[in-house]
Parts: C-alpha cells; sequence; structure tokens
C-alpha cells in the first residue's frame, strides 16, 4: 500500500517539476480471479492483475486529465511531459483548481473493514470445488422442471484492489479492499424454442457474508421458472409493485439529473427543486458512507473531501444537489451567485423501510403487476419523460398469477416517484442500495 | 449490391508489411523469446492451444462547453492477454507488466484450465511468422502530427455555427477524440497477425429552451480513419443533425401505447437487427444451447426477401476488422439468405465446436478481455419496396426515425429499442413528431413479421457501441426501411 502512495507522491512532484502547478494523481493496482463452469466442467478461468496511473493537471489556469498502464518510469515522465504540453494548448477555464484542502479535514479513523484476511486463504481448488456445487445445487433445485433445463452455469470469484490519492495542496490517502462474488444462472427451454433464462448472484466485501449457496440458486430457479409460459399484458393503467431487486432501474432515472453536470448543462428535470416536495412524502432516501463492509463505503469523495451521511430526499423534499468541486466553481461562476459543492458521490442508501415483506405487498394491492425485471429503454433527464422495456406477473386476488414478458413501462419519473404507495421491508440485500420492493399507482403499462 | 461493392473493396486493399508487427512491440522489450517463455509455461499442463495478445493503444480527446475547448484526456494502455484453450475451456490472464517474469506468471495462470485436460501439447515451433492482412482502414493523415492547436479552432467554429443556427439552442457541447490501438497476436502454431486499429469521433449535443420547454438530444459520427475524417461536410451533418434532433423535441410527444405496425427508417433501424436478431446468432450462446436460434440453423426464420450480412470488410467502417481479434481475417457473412439461417458468427472455438471455419467475429475489448463471437457491421440487404408505399401501406402506427440504445434476452429474444425521435402514421402520411418511446418484441416473431422491405439501403456512420459480457466493441449498422407488421410500443394512453 505504502508503495503506491509512494508512487503517487512522486508523480505528482514530478509532475509539478515538468511544468504543472498543481496535480491530483490516483495510482492503484488490483488482482482477481474468477472461475466459470457450465454444464459440468470448468468453463473459463479469470486470471488478472491492473495497475494504472490517472494524473489531472492544472497548468496556467488550463486542465487536463490522463490515465496509462504504461508504468515504466521512462514513459511515465514522457507521459507527463506530453500531457502537460497538450495543457497548455487548451483554453483557460478559471473554475478549474484543485479543492478546497479545508474539505480534507477531519477524515474519521474508523475501519470500514473493506479488507477481508481470508482473501489470502482462498484457494484455487476451493473455488472449483464451490462453482461446481452451484451448478450440483441449481440442477437439484430445478429437477421438477425436467428436460426443460438447457443449462446450468455457475461462477465465484475473488478480487483484491487498492489505490492511492495525492492532491499537491495536501490530501493524501490510501484504501484497499476485497470482494466476492458468486452466481449462477439456469436455462430453460420451452415448445416454442424460446429459452428464458433466471440468475442468482451475492455479491460482498467480505466472504463470510456472502448468501448461501442455496439462497442465491434458488433465486435463479424461481427467477427461470417464473418466466415460463410468459405472455404480453394488455395495454392499460395498473398498480405496480417493482420487486426490490429491479428498483435501481428507476431509481438511477431519479438521481442522475441530480448531477453538477446535468444541471449546469440544463439538462436537469430537478433545477430548482432542492426544499421542495418533489415525490411522494413516504419517501426518505438518505446516503451513508461510512457502513461497515459497505460496498459503496469510503471515507472520502473524488474531490478528496470526507464524507459525511446526509439525506438525499426526505419524505418527498428534494433535500440536495450532487454537486462536485469543479461544477460548483463552473456555476458560480457563470451564474454570478454562489453554488454550494454538496459532492457528486453516492455510497449506500438506507430507505424509510415499511412493515410489509414482498408476500404481505401482493395480499395489500389484491389485484396488479408485479415487474422483478427492465429491459432495456430509456429515461430523459431533462424532461423526465420514461419508457421501459419489462416482465414479471400479473397478481391476482394476492397472489402471482400469469408470467408477463414484452410489457412496457411508460410515464414521467417524477410522477411515477410521486405514486409510489407503500415501501415494502425487503431492502434487498446485494449491492449498496439496499432498495425494497415498492408499490406505485396508476402505471401506465403497454402490451397487447 | 451495395454489400458487395464493399466486399469488392476491402479485397482490394494492400496488404501490410509483416515485419512492422514485431519491431512496433520490440520497443516495449517483446521479442521471440518472450514468446517461447510464455507458451512454454501456458501449455505445460496441456492445453491444446494458447495465443497471447499485445496491445498498446493511445487515445486522446478534447472537449468544448460554454464556448471553451477547456478540457483534453489521453488515455494509453499497454499489456498482453495470455489465453489457453482445451476443447470449449478456457484459460486466460493478463497482465499490463511486459516483463518475463510477469508474463510467464500470467502464462502459468491461464495455463491452471487443462490441469485435468489428458492430452499434452508441448510446445515446440521452430520459429513464428507475420500472416499479412487487408489493410481496410488506411490512413490519409495521421493524428499524431496534429497539433492541439489545429483542434482547438475547428470546435470553436464549429460551436460559434451551432449557436448562431437557432436561437432556441442555448448550450452546446463539442467532443474531438482518436485512438489508435496496435495489436500484435501471436499463436502457439507460430503465426503471427498486426494490425492497427484507427478511430476517430465526432460528437456534438444541444439543449434547446423555448418558453417553458426545454429539450437536449445530439449526434455523434465516428469511423476507422484519421484526421481527414474531420472534413467540413461531417462538421455540417453533425451540426446539421444535432440541432434537427433537438428541435425536433420541442414539438414532439411520446408515441401512444399499443401494439401496432413500426415502419423503421433507412439507416439507424439497424438496431433492430442488432438487437433482434445479432446476438442470437453468435455462436457462443448457441453452441451452450441458450439462445432463441440454437436449434434454427438452415430454417426459415424470415420471409423470402430478408437477407441480413455480419460484414467485418467495409473499408473505414466502424466495425470493419482486417483481422479479428483471434488473428482470422475479416469476412462478410451471410447469416441470413432470403430468410434462411445460413450461420452463426464464429470464433475460434465455436467454429471448432461446430466444425466449421471461423468468421472473423472473435473480437475483444482489450487485452483483458477473452475473445468472444461479436458482431461488426450487421446490417439487411434492400428489398423491393419503394420507402413511400410502406409508410402509404399503414393505416395507423409508429414510423422511427432515430434512436438511442437497444437491449436483447438472448434466450426468450425478448429485445427493445428505445426511439428518440420518429413519427406517428395516420392513414398512410408521417404525421404528429413523437419522441423517447420504447418498443419492445421477440426477435423470432418480429422477423417473421417483417413483411416489406424497402429499396432505400443506408449505412449509419453513428458511433455505436456494442455491451456483451461487460466489454464494448465499436460496431456500425445499416438498413432498408422496413415494415414489422405488429409490435409493441411503450408509449401513454390517449
Amino acid at each position: 500500500m505504502s508503495s503506491l502512495l509512494d508512487q503517487a507522491r512522486r508523480v505528482a512532484d514530478q509532475a509539478r517539476a515538468l511544468g504543472a502547478q498543481e496535480a491530483k494523481v490516483v495510482a492503484s493496482r488490483s488482482r482477481g480471479v474468477d472461475v466459470e463452469w457450465r454444464d459440468g466442467q470448468l468453463e473459463r478461468l479469470n486470471d488478472t492483475t491492473d495497475q494504472s496511473l490517472s494524473v489531472s493537471l492544472y497548468v496556467d489556469g488550463r486542465f487536463s486529465s490522463h490515465s496509462t498502464s504504461d508504468l515504466r518510469p521512462e514513459s511515465v515522465e514522457v507521459f507527463l511531459k506530453q500531457a502537460i504540453d497538450l495543457t497548455r494548448y487548451l483554453e483557460e477555464d478559471l473554475a478549474r483548481s484543485l479543492p478546497d484542502p479545508e474539505g480534507y479535514e477531519g477524515r474519521p479513523e474508523i475501519d470500514l473493514e473493506l479488507y477481508d484476511p481470508s482473501y489470502e486463504q482462498v484457494t484455487g481448488e476451493q473455488r472449483r470445488s464451490e462453482v461446481a456445487e452451484l451448478e450440483t445445487l441449481a440442477r437439484e433445485a430445478s429437477h421438477h422442471l425436467g428436460d426443460k433445463v438447457v443449462s446450468v452455469s455457475s461462477s465465484v470469484g475473488d478480487q483484491y484492489a487498492e489505490g492511492a490519492r495525492v492532491h499537491t495542496n495536501g490530501f493524501e490517502g490510501a484504501r484497499s479492499g476485497t470482494t466476492f462474488g458468486a452466481s449462477v444462472s439456469v436455462n430453460l427451454k420451452e415448445a416454442d424454442g424460446k429459452r428464458p433464462v433466471g440468475g442468482g448472484y451475492t455479491y460482498r466485501r467480505h466472504r463470510a457474508d456472502l448468501r448461501s449457496f442455496p439462497e442465491v440458486v434458488a433465486e435463479a430457479v424461481e427467477n427461470a421458472e417464473g418466466k415460463l409460459g410468459a405472455q404480453k399484458i394488455k395495454t392499460g393503467s395498473y398498480t405496480v409493485i417493482i420487486k426490490n431487486k429491479a428498483i435501481s432501474r428507476i431509481l438511477s432515472a431519479l438521481l442522475s439529473p441530480l448531477s453538477g453536470a446535468a444541471l449546469h448543462n440544463k439538462r436537469s428535470m430537478w433545477e430548482g427543486k432542492v426544499n421542495t416536495q418533489v415525490v411522494s412524502p413516504l419517501l426518505t432516501l438518505r446516503d451513508r458512507p461510512h457502513v461497515a463492509r459497505g460496498l459503496g463505503s469510503a471515507l472520502w469523495d473524488g474531490d478528496g473531501y470526507v464524507t459525511h451521511e446526509r439525506p438525499i430526499i426526505e419524505e418527498g423534499v428534494l433535500m440536495t444537489y450532487l454537486i462536485g468541486d469543479y461544477y460548483a466553481k463552473k456555476m458560480t461562476q457563470e451564474r454570478g451567485q454562489s453554488v454550494n459543492r454538496t459532492g457528486s458521490a453516492l455510497h449506500n442508501f438506507d430507505w424509510s423501510y415499511g412493515d410489509q415483506d414482498l408476500q404481505a405487498l401482493l395480499a395489500d394491492i389484491g389485484d396488479g403487476v408485479l415487474i422483478d425485471r427492465f429491459l432495456g429503454g430509456n429515461s430523459n433527464g431533462t424532461t423526465g419523460k420514461l419508457s421501459f422495456g419489462c416482465g414479471g406477473h400479473m397478481v391476482r386476488d394476492g397472489q402471482l398469477a400469469e408470467p408477463l414478458t414484452e410489457v412496457n413501462m411508460s410515464g414521467n419519473i417524477a410522477s411515477l416517484w410521486s405514486s409510489l404507495s407503500i415501501i415494502g421491508s425487503d431492502g434487498y440485500p446485494e449491492g449498496s442500495a439496499n432498495s425494497p420492493s415498492c408499490v406505485f399507482e396508476g402505471v401506465q403499462l403497454s402490451g397487447v | 449490391m451495395l454489400s458487395d461493392h464493399a466486399h469488392e473493396a476491402g479485397e482490394s486493399a494492400y496488404r501490410g508489411s509483416p515485419e512492422e508487427g514485431v519491431a512496433y512491440f520490440r520497443g516495449f522489450g517483446v521479442d521471440e523469446s518472450l514468446f517461447r517463455a510464455a507458451f512454454t509455461a501456458a501449455l505445460a499442463r496441456g492445453g491444446e492451444w494458447a495465443d497471447l495478445y499485445f496491445e498498446h493503444g493511445v487515445s486522446q480527446g478534447i472537449s468544448l462547453k460554454d464556448h471553451s475547448v477547456d478540457s483534453a484526456y489521453t488515455s494509453i494502455t499497454l499489456g498482453v492477454g495470455i489465453r489457453v484453450v482445451s476443447g470449449d475451456q478456457q484459460g486466460y490472464a493478463y497482465t499490463e507488466d511486459l516483463s518475463r517474469e510477469a508474463v510467464v506468471r500470467a502464462a502459468s495462470s491461464a495455463a491452471l484450465i487443462a490441469e485435468s485436460a489428458s492430452a499434452v501439447a508441448k510446445f515446440s515451433v521452430e520459429g513464428f511468422e507475420v500472416k499479412g492482412r487487408p489493410n481496410r482502414y488506411p490512413i490519409a493523415q495521421e493524428w499524431m502530427g496534429v497539433e492541439v492547436s489545429e483542434k482547438v479552432p475547428l470546435l470553436n467554429q464549429l460551436d460559434q455555427a451551432v449557436m448562431s443556427a437557432d436561437p432556441r439552442i442555448t448550450k452546446a457541447n463539442i467532443g474531438m477524440g482518436h485512438s489508435t490501438t496496435a495489436i500484435l497476436i501471436v499463436e502457439s502454431t507460430g503465426a503471427m497477425h498486426f494490425d492497427r486499429l484507427p478511430m476517430t469521433r465526432l460528437s456534438l449535443s444541444c439543449t434547446a429552451e423555448e418558453g417553458d420547454l426545454r429539450e437536449s438530444n445530439g449526434y455523434n459520427l465516428a469511423g476507422r480513419r484519421g484526421f481527414e475524417f474531420i472534413n467540413e461536410e461531417r462538421l455540417e451533418t453533425l451540426k446539421s443533425e444535432a440541432i434537427q434532433r433537438t428541435l425536433f423535441l420541442l414539438d414532439a410527444e411520446q408515441a401512444p401505447a399499443g401494439s401496432m405496425p413500426v415502419v423503421l427508417a433507412a439507416g439507424a433501424s439497424g438496431i433492430l437487427l442488432h438487437e433482434a436478431i445479432g446476438h442470437g446468432m453468435e455462436a457462443d450462446f448457441n453452441r451452450k444451447g441458450i439462445s432463441v436460434y440454437s436449434d434454427r440453423l438452415n430454417t426459415r426464420i424470415a420471409p423470402k426477401g430478408v437477407t441480413i450480412v455480419d460484414d467485418g470488410t467495409r473499408d473505414h467502417d466502424r466495425g470493419a476488422v482486417n483481422v479479428d481479434d483471434e488473428g482470422v481475417e475479416g469476412q462478410r457473412t451471410v447469416l441470413v439468405e432470403d430468410g434462411i439461417l445460413r450461420s452463426y458468427m464464429h470464433d475460434r472455438i465455436s467454429a471448432a465446436h461446430y466444425g466449421v471455419e471461423p468468421t472473423g467475429n472473435g473480437r475483444r475489448e482489450s487485452f483483458k478481455h477473452t475473445p468472444v463471437p461479436r458482431m461488426r457491421s450487421t446490417y439487411m440487404c434492400a428489398g423491393e419496396y419503394d420507402p413511400t408505399e410502406i409508410i402509404k401501406s399503414v393505416k395507423r402506427g409508429v414510423y422511427a426515425e432515430t434512436f438511442t440504445n437497444g437491449q436483447v434476452m438472448i434466450g426468450a429474444g425478448d429485445f427493445t429499442f428505445y426511439i428518440k425521435t420518429g413519427y406517428m402514421i395516420e392513414d398512410g402520411e408521417l404525421t404528429r413528431p413523437i419522441k423517447d418511446t420504447n418498443i419492445i418484441g421477440n426477435g423470432p416473431e418480429v422477423l417473421e413479421r417483417t413483411d416489406m422491405v424497402g429499396t432505400d439501403f443506408k449505412y449509419d456512420e453513428g458511433g455505436w457501441v456494442c455491451g456483451k459480457d461487460g466489454q464494448s466493441v465499436p460496431v456500425s449498422l445499416g438498413m432498408p426501411s422496413v415494415r414489422v407488421s405488429e409490435m409493441t410500443v411503450g408509449g401513454v394512453n390517449e
């Protein structure tokens, strides 16, 4: 670790010696192994070693950013010289300067537990045995589907990554972490030739925190089986439950227009909306950067600023934009009035969870639609218009009914989140969004 | 036919210098002794064959925002990927450190795939030879000699032209980028292949405002060319398309929801082929039995008159490959001939599995990835219908003109693509402008419903990127006007 920090310091000093007034340097490296298994045999073994160097340069009021994986000392010097020369040809941007070092201060002394020491004990034999076990479990769990099962594949993998950041105005930081993952896919075949697939996965910082393999396999089999005999929906307006693992699609559509770049480029539907009610009062969303073992946890952000827990949406009221140092300065300059740097990074979410799990939500809505996946589509961050492909099930009398495919959801991202009527209790255990299943009213779905 | 012309153009190009590749990478310490050490380690456990993929790439770009060319980037990649193959199995390792120690360590890791293999084929090649190749992307003017000071005024002039074109345009962002990637592929048979892949990209995005309405859109162009790609004609096209596509949105609404006929305009509508058909015809999915087209070779999957090609031979095309990323020469592959599925797209592994020749579709994003069957330039050949006749044939439907993205579920065949701009068709006429509407369908079903194919074939010069297995590669598209008799339109209730 210290060697990476030393490398970053060296390159920062070198950049200044070659003519840059200031510089940001990030040095990183990682090692990962993934093993893929399919239908009784090893399919692919990937062993990867990465290293890279990223440099942002501030030269005579001008700015550029560069990266290289050619870390031979003689190459790095040439790389820096050329990068600095290139920067001199650009036009001045007075908003380009290193962040205020005040923001670097007060970094908490917390162990985020991003590194799992058991990483060093993982062996190739273990990986092979686990990836084969996943297939065996999936075959057993899908036995009742008989010859509908055409292929089962699985994978396990682990990665160690470390990085160091140096800003020439005083920021220094280094961190390392591990991740572990396992996944399984079950491919089925229907009489009409369609071959739906279902998947399950688990991905964590610590190996011991991975979900159990039977749980991951059950998710994959349920997912695949739930697509058999899928039909199109009748076009109309429905009460819709969006399952916890699918929520991220509409969550990112909600949050993307909050970025400094979107606001600066006049591409944000949320411009002028901070401190106003923008979605259902049921929704509270907090960002928590210091969750132990959290996939998104970090003590500092891309500006080097110390991270803090903060509300993004509080009872439907938009609490903050996501503006980094540069766009805050840029918009301040452009608008002639102060625009605050609020920080652009998001880490781990905490929701205003309700007390109903998915079964209870199904019973609650009685009739409607459960959407458990999205497929393609897009949203327009400037206007809020959205149109997504999706699939799932009809819900009748509080129970899952016929599977649905080729469904399109359309409308407006603000209206959709304003129609939120229930938030579930079932935060999805994978990823950093911790999203629960949510119920929305009057959602436009199209099919036949 | 246009597709035949493209094929001839590729074949007539000159062949590159065999020594060029070895000399290029010698500067990074790469030589024959390194190959021997790597292959000895790679095949030590019994893999059937192995290959080394050396890559050195340099990308550079500048961008304009707020009327100022105020940022630039450079990205340099260097590394080698080592693959060991045993039947359908492959071990893969890469390193960015080209020292002998690091390369041998990576090769030894890749070799583990063959741990249980019974056949042992020790490496025993006498010499290495660089194979000739066509040159489908000769460069008229290398970017290397072009100073940033020459590029900056081009962006400033374009910005001025955009901002003065219409008072409703209130923001413009412009990007100009280029890359050159040198690759040296060394096979354990001793064959070597060298290529230099250029790419130039231009992009312009605009924001327009009118009263309370605000919209953003853009356009981009890309091709395997040097600085000569930046000419007046393309800059004018970029400007006019980006402005027109942005202003169009101010008057457009989402389409009505439901199932209806969809007419796809010539050009970028090739996204339909890419999503509905292309991915499902990549042979890795088929050899695993998980594609909706797995058992459909030599059967009718589309009406007569539908011919679909995946082509790596179009000069300067974004999807063109002199050789693919396994060293197989780029080819023109007829996937569907007059409605009959004739071929999948193969890499070496799938070709061996099916007992056919590889089709030059083995592509990868970089040395950090294993090659897999990927599309290049995928298009439908021209048909017999006048495009105006196609529009006139629709009582009520959607005319899809420009697109942003698409996605497919390979096994089920369900796919989507997102219409950014288009029109309603009412009583055979283009009427209301529409926008931001997703279309969803099932690949085989949509192919069967493709009942009119126009005479107006057109390639699209946009900077399309295809994603698969976590890898992105440049591709291109082409299409004549086409009518699909019924698809689900994800619009709003009227």
